[in-house]
């Protein structure tokens, strides 16, 4: 069979090469064994300066198909080169909207049945040379079923002919249209994608132009790269927009790179299926990390280390002690300076060791899988959280850190050059009702960013704060300049918080490019929840009730926002009917293996978000289960929550380094099939029916 | 929809916490593979290591295959590997009764034939070795380093024809790589279209 198909190729390359027919009448036709190609003018009569329509149709044979420009996971487009009359420029070919065609596990987007290309020539304004215009067109095209067959053929037509046929001519019109009629809607539509993992989330604006319900929405790039044609693609409508996922393919597109494709959606119009495209741009989603520049943050942190001296806790304590300062130094302009130098390196070694720890959080938080960037919606919900806090702080709604602040003036208070550094590791602390809100804004700024630019966030901050009693005790004269504490310094506290509603405000404006408006009603519901909480807290007299109620309301807001995610769809015990309760362990496999059972086996742990979203989405469902009932596959778990050594071998025979790793193994081979680390139902149900 | 939307959430996190996820990507270890080549001996990925290993996917059938090894194109690079040390195993992931699948005296039939010269030609009918890498088209072509992490993956060249007179002008993507890693340099071009019939799994 094999052969014959071969000798089959052979015998058609040969007879490929015969020129095509030429007909008068304005077409061109090649036969070969899978297609019939034609090459068609619009008009038979070509004109000085006007846009004159090629079209090359192909009608192929049951069952097979040519490519779109972008052939998906395989094939390949067709290829016309033109030989034109001098001055005729040729268009980019129409592309009509492809359909996916399935070959195994692989997708590609083509044409079965028959398409019809259509490409422009702009013609030149001067007139024409005289006698017919003859135009030649050398196609390639690969043509298959699941085999592949490349074909080509070259077609020449003549226009200007005298002899054309005017009915013919008509029959050429309407097939012209018709081939319009299958490009996309002539309007682009506007979106954006963003990276998110192995996936491009995309979300195109489509107000108007999805009437009735689709029964399925689907993207393909431009160009092959950006996106793997044969992975699973998921959609949903939100309000005016459509959104995907799609999964990322081999190339992933570089950062604020557009991305260009076709949005196809599937509909049925009175029993028949409707295809309809759409030609979208999707610009790569600001990146909201980006809008702050470093030197901007440091500015900020500086004016912002600046001010904190003036803050209305700062201000009156600084005042006290470097007036201590100076007179214990009396006239030693030298022992004076030290002062200085000693509180200065005292607050910068504060302010390390603040960003140290913060930075040591974000890598632990890290490795528990937080994601730290903007693009994740529940950190800038957290981050909106903070800036509403540190707004309400300033506005004076509540206030923290009162004991601190007591502790900290009686150490002040004392005197000596370890003493003075040793205020100056305190000061951020101690001053904590103030320095709070600034940290709040850093911590918020630096939490997004690489380690070292939160760390010079941190440090500029700190030698801002520094900077002023630096510089009063070199110069000691300008003490006369310090403006006295008073009333001015609340008020000036609580215009500050007004920066920070701005922040969230801003922040909130990011989330709503990101979430639905559902989503989003969450977020806004839990900031009423937050400022009330902090009202509470506020309010509430005696002492450590306040921390706890904070907590409560702090709670409540963030089980708004994040609650419904953590509960799982089904109830946990249905789980147990699906899974083995013996542990693994190789033998065991085989055990189940020479019993002739194929064996699935999880390699989790409880602190592995993938693996519980796995085991959510696709393990514990209720089709899953029903096949691994049917098909009596065992299910065995290997739990990795505390290391296992027999488990981490396993993991490393197979290339990870961690949770999760999924095998099926095959009774008649006892070989493993290593399944995606990102499993979907239908990933499961095609290893296991593959079996 | 609002429980999408924190699935949605939930995965990005997921995807944020465990690295990479399905899909291959350059600089990262190689899927682990083992499979029984034409002449019946198991061939494990981790027997490499140490060693350059390129992964060619094939299917004497397809046209695109046949183009570069009717002009002998793909047989001297494996046998430039083979000089160089680099083990070159051929894959057929056809499964039984698609085009392409052939039995082990078959393959090896096909090898002298052609004056074919791979370390080996492993036998992946179950196409287990060709998903693992997703692998789409014949050829489709993979280069793994000596610490066994993956360096190049896609096209054979840069010409998407079936004609064989494009070779010459085309850049050779594997050649090149495996020149650049035997001179020490990183691998320029690490990702490229693969072009050719589909892998009929």
């Amino acid at each position: 069979m094999k052969k014959s198909l071969f000798i089959k190729a052979v015998l058609l390359l040969s007879c490929l090469f015969a020129p095509g027919t030429l007909l008068a009448n304005g077409t061109a036709v090649v036969s070969t064994e899978h297609a019939t190609v034609t090459l068609l003018s619009e008009q038979v009569n070509a004109a000085p300066d006007q846009t004159l329509w090629l079209a090359l149709r192909f009608e192929l044979i049951p069952h097979w198909h040519i490519y779109w420009r972008n052939p998906g996971a395989s094939g390949s487009a067709p290829v016309i080169r033109w030989t034109l009359p001098q001055g005729w420029e040729i268009g980019e070919i129409h592309w009509p909207v492809p359909k996916r065609i399935q070959v195994g596990p692989l997708t590609n987007y083509g044409y079965e049945e028959d398409v019809t290309l259509l490409v422009p020539v702009e013609l030149p304004p001067g007139a024409l040379l005289a006698g017919p215009q003859t135009i030649i067109a050398d196609a390639e095209w690969l043509v298959c079923r699941v085999e592949c067959i490349p074909e080509d053929g070259r077609l020449t037509l003549e226009l200007n002919n005298t002899d054309s046929d005017p009915i013919m001519a008509t029959e050429t019109r309407e097939l012209f249209s018709a081939a319009r009629a299958r490009w996309p809607e002539a309007k682009t539509l506007m979106g954006h994608y963003r990276l998110a993992g192995d996936t491009l989330a995309i979300s195109v604006a489509m107000s108007d132009t999805l009437s009735s319900a689709p029964a399925d929405v689907w993207f393909a790039a431009s160009e092959w790269g950006p996106v793997d044609a044969s992975g699973v693609q998921q959609w949903q409508r939100t309000g005016t927009a459509v959104t995907l996922t799609v999964p990322l393919g081999d190339v992933p597109p570089a950062a604020d790179i557009p991305l260009q494709g076709l949005l196809v959606v599937e509909s049925e119009h009175e029993g028949t299926p409707v295809r309809s495209g759409y030609q979208v741009q999707l610009a790569a989603q600001p990146l909201a990390t980006g809008n702050l520049s470093l030197m901007t943050a440091l500015l900020f942190a500086f004016l912002g280390g600046l001010i904190l001296n003036i803050m209305p806790c700062v201000l009156p304590v600084l005042s006290i002690k470097i007036l201590g300062f100076v007179r214990e130094a009396g006239a030693n302009q030298q022992r004076l300076t030290f002062h200085g130098l000693a509180y200065a390196s005292g607050v910068l070694a504060s302010f390390t060791v603040l960003a140290t720890v913060l930075l040591m959080l974000r890598a632990g938080g890290a490795s528990l899988g937080w994601g730290f960037q903007l693009q994740s919606p529940l950190l800038v919900t957290l981050l909106t959280y903070l800036m509403l806090l540190v707004g309400l702080n300033l506005s004076g709604v509540f206030s923290v850190g009162g004991r601190l602040m007591a502790a900290g003036q009686s150490l002040t208070a004392s005197s000596g050059l370890v003493n003075t550094f040793a205020t100056g590791v305190l000061a951020a602390i101690v001053a904590s009702p103030c320095t709070a809100p600034f940290m709040g804004a850093a911590l918020g700024f630096a939490i997004t960013r690489p380690g070292w630019q939160a760390l010079a966030v941190f440090l500029t901050l700190g030698a801002g704060f520094a900077l002023p009693v630096l510089l009063l005790s070199l110069f000691p004269a300008w003490l006369k300049f310090i403006p006295r504490p008073g009333h001015w310094m609340k008020t000036f506290q609580q215009v500050l918080a007004f920066p920070m509603f701005a922040t969230a405000a801003w922040l909130l404006w990011v989330l709503s490019q990101q979430t639905d408006a559902r989503s989003y009603a969450g977020v806004l519901a839990g900031l009423v929840a937050v400022a009330f909480a902090a009202w509470l807290y506020g309010q509430w007299k005696p002492g450590n009730w306040r921390l706890g109620l904070l907590g409560a309301g702090l709670a409540a807001a963030l089980a708004l926002a994040i609650g419904p995610m953590l509960a799982p769809d089904a109830p946990a015990h249905s789980r147990a009917a699906l899974r083995d309760d013996r542990p693994w362990s190789e033998e065991l496999v085989q055990e189940l293996n020479a019993a002739g059972r194929p064996v699935f086996v999880n390699f989790t742990a409880a602190w592995c978000i993938t693996c519980k979203v796995n085991e959510q989405l696709a393990l514990s469902t209720d089709n899953t289960r029903q096949l691994f009932e049917t098909r009596s596959v065992a299910y065995l778990v290997a739990d990795w929550t505390r290391r296992d050594p027999a488990i981490s071998q396993q993991l490393e025979r197979y290339g990870r380094s961690g949770v999760p790793l999924y095998l099926l193994y095959s009774p008649t081979t006892g070989q493993p099939l290593v399944l995606p680390q990102l499993l979907t139902e239908g990933i499961v149900a095609e290893a296991i029916h593959a079996l | 929809m609002l429980k999408q939307f924190f699935q949605t959430t939930f995965i990005m996190l997921a995807l944020y916490s465990c690295g990479s996820g399905a899909a291959l990507r350059i600089g990262e270890p190689a899927p682990y593979f083992e499979g029984v080549d034409s002449s019946g001996k198991v061939q494990r990925l981790a027997d490499y290591r140490g060693k350059i290993v390129v992964l060619e996917w094939t299917n004497h059938d397809c046209p695109f295959v046949r183009k570069h090894y009717g002009a002998g194109n793909m047989q001297d690079q494996q046998r430039q590997a083979a000089t160089q040390g680099v083990v070159w195993l051929s894959v057929i992931s056809s499964a039984p009764g698609k085009q392409g699948h052939v039995s082990p005296a078959e393959a090896d039939e096909l090898t002298r034939n052609r004056n074919a010269q791979p370390h080996a030609v492993i036998l992946d009918s179950g196409g287990k070795i060709g998903r693992s890498y997703n692998a789409k088209t014949t050829p489709h072509m993979y280069i793994i380093d000596a610490a066994g992490k993956l360096v190049y993956m896609g096209g054979i060249d840069s010409i998407t024809s079936s004609n064989p007179d494009d070779i010459s002008r085309a850049t050779q993507y594997v050649h090149v790589a495996l020149q650049e890693m035997a001179a020490g340099k990183p691998v320029s071009t690490a990702v490229t279209k693969p072009y050719g019939c589909s892998v009929k799994y």
